[in-house]
């Protein structure tokens, strides 16, 4: 038997026996939580609807956000695992709104990086089952941060630099500005006092809120930090080091040389993360690797090594990766471990028999 | 069939100005019911049917096809829907309802003076406030799109359908998305359009739809129309 039934039932085994609970989320969510966690950008893709109170709902659009806020509301702690296969509902410019979504989700693990093992080793059973061999990309998120915490640079850049990270042209835009910030002889900075009072006045001629948003202080700190941060520029060989390192892409082995030789010649220590990509490099096995150093998800829960799965036509089979920062912003009370991945089951049931 | 619908906005100033428009073209539109009727004709085009519409609706129907040709503002076909501007062609500029989709921010707000420095204050919004940086806008394709390009997906639109230039008073969103054509709505309610701030250019267009059907017969009704329009 070679037929697609055939196949959806050995993906269904897969899934199952992923050695956790097999989750399935109700159909019919809350709207607000993806809204939070994910912005506008994620909402205009939800299938909305309201009931009689005005309350907004989606068609369930992912299965990481119910069943991590499930494990939260559970009490964490516990290693758990999870697995689904599902109708998912997102807004698409071409294809049913309606479609599944295979993937497993390990929280709390005790080794992050056995967990991501398993996740990948998951992902590649799964897209055997199709009979594709498929092209990974791989990025480390880990390894940018740490090398940003490194490079030479006034400190408020910092985090302006990292939230650009994984979105190419706002990255491009930041660091263009950065690189033509003209030497200005640095201005006198006006009274910080003087500068809440004349907020605070204009607020209130407008009728704002003093404490409903932004406040005077928040203003005229940010104001004053601009102010600060157009003289305080980063050094040119910072801005060199980023373009450099942000622009290496290609076999996984040569372009991890490349990062290792920028390292060494800006003196970073980028070890920890290098020595992890480097292990599931060779769990990969046979697949064609790509690291690609500015490769991330635009979401900064993301943390340590992302990746990507696509087949012969260049369409995103499977993604995911580590995000560690993920629970917290669910609300839980510290960082737990997070990993996994999902699959676009019916794109990989379009790639058979390639 | 040779038949195609023009539709044209169905009150107040729009509606003079593109019967103007069109008169001045020597193109005289007629409305024989009055302000009541949605029917009209243009004196010696007999294959020209004329529909009245409110401006919004006529981006609608133009986009999925059931209108061949109309006129409306350029801001509504791209807020309508994001295949919008794909599914129309803009013919003719018609030379007025100039108005620019705008972002603005509260006045005292003077540390915020480009897009930049939006995509600063939202990134960290939630975590210094407990919530999102909201933005009260009837644009929300049109805002969503910009916002994404801009590389700022840390806000929630809050949906608003009138006086949008009061929702930073009132409390119910820090900053806008509005249209306005000279700004000064905006300034008398203390807000300020960022340096990079203009999201969209507006003015009335006459806008052939894509997706309706052209036959051969009915393109050169359109063509014959267009002609007469002359260049």
């Amino acid at each position: 038997m070679t037929n697609a039934a055939y196949r959806r039932s050995q993906l269904e085994s897969l899934v199952e026996a992923q050695g956790g609970c097999r989750a399935s989320p109700p159909l019919l969510l809350s709207a607000d939580p993806y809204f939070d966690l994910a912005g506008e950008e994620f909402g205009r893709r939800l299938l909305l609807t309201t009931d009689v109170t005005g309350a907004e709902y989606c068609l369930r659009p992912d299965f990481t956000l119910p069943i991590v806020a499930d494990y939260i509301a559970n009490g964490t702690g516990e290693p758990a695992a999870f697995s689904y296969l599902g109708p998912i509902f997102r807004q698409r410019d071409t294809g049913p709104a309606e479609f599944d979504q295979a993937g497993i989700e390990l929280l709390a693990q005790p080794d992050g990086d056995i967990a991501l093992d398993q996740v990948l080793t998951f992902a590649r059973a799964a897209l055997s089952i199709y009979g594709i061999t498929p092209q990974v990309t791989l990025g480390g998120v880990g390894l940018f941060e740490a090398l940003l915490a490194q490079a030479d640079m006034p400190e408020p850049w910092r985090p302006r630099i990292r939230h650009r990270f994984g979105h190419t042209e706002a990255m491009d835009r930041l660091l263009a500005r950065l690189e033509q910030a003209p030497d200005l002889p640095r201005s006198e900075q006006p009274d910080r006092d003087e500068l809440i009072e004349d907020i605070t006045a204009r607020m209130v001629s407008a009728g704002l809120s003093l404490s409903d948003g932004r406040t005077p202080d928040e203003i005229a700190d940010r104001f004053l930090e601009q102010q600060a941060l157009d003289a305080a520029h980063v050094p040119a060989a910072t801005l060199r080091l980023l373009r450099e390192f942000l622009a290496i892409k290609g076999g996984a082995l040569s372009a991890l040389r490349q990062v290792e030789a920028l390292a060494e010649k800006h003196r970073l220590f980028l070890g920890p993360p290098m020595k992890a990509i480097r292990r599931h490099l060779d769990g990969l096995g046979e697949a064609r690797v790509t690291f690609d150093a500015s490769f991330s998800p635009r979401l900064d829960y993301y943390t340590g090594i992302v990746f990507e799965m696509r087949g012969q036509g260049g369409t995103v089979l499977a993604s995911g990766g580590q995000y560690d920062r993920l629970l917290e912003r669910l609300g839980a009370k510290a960082p737990i471990a997070a990993s996994g991945c999902a699959l676009w089951v019916d794109r990989l049931e379009a790639e058979w028999p390639k | 069939m040779t038949a195609i619908t023009l539709a044209v906005p169905s009150k107040g100033r729009l509606e003079e100005l593109t019967r103007d428009w069109f008169a001045h073209r020597g193109l005289t539109i007629t409305r024989p019911g009055g302000a009541r009727s949605y029917l009209g004709a243009i004196e010696g085009l007999p294959d020209v049917t004329v529909r009245f519409f409110p401006a919004s609706e006529i981006a609608r129907e133009l986009i999925r096809g059931n209108i061949d040709l109309g006129v409306t503002g350029r801001d509504l076909i791209h807020e309508t829907s994001e295949a919008g501007p794909g599914s129309v062609e803009f013919v003719r500029n018609l030379d007025f309802g100039h108005a620019d989709v705008v972002i603005a921010v509260p006045e005292a707000w003077i540390d915020v003076t480009h897009m930049h420095d939006l995509a600063d204050v939202a990134s960290d919004f939630r975590s210094r406030h407990g919530r999102w940086l909201r933005i009260a806008t009837k644009y929300i394709t049109i805002t969503r799109q910009h916002f994404a390009k801009a590389g700022i997906a840390e806000y929630r639109i809050v949906e608003s359908l009138g006086a949008t230039e009061a929702a930073p008073a009132s409390g119910v969103a820090d900053i806008v998305v509005d249209i306005t054509s000279t700004g000064s709505t905006l300034a008398a309610n203390g807000l300020r359009v960022l340096e990079d701030g203009v999201m969209l250019r507006s003015e009335a267009n006459l806008i052939v739809s894509r997706t309706a059907d052209w036959t051969p017969e009915r393109r050169q009704t359109l063509d014959a129309l267009m002609t007469q329009l002359g260049d």
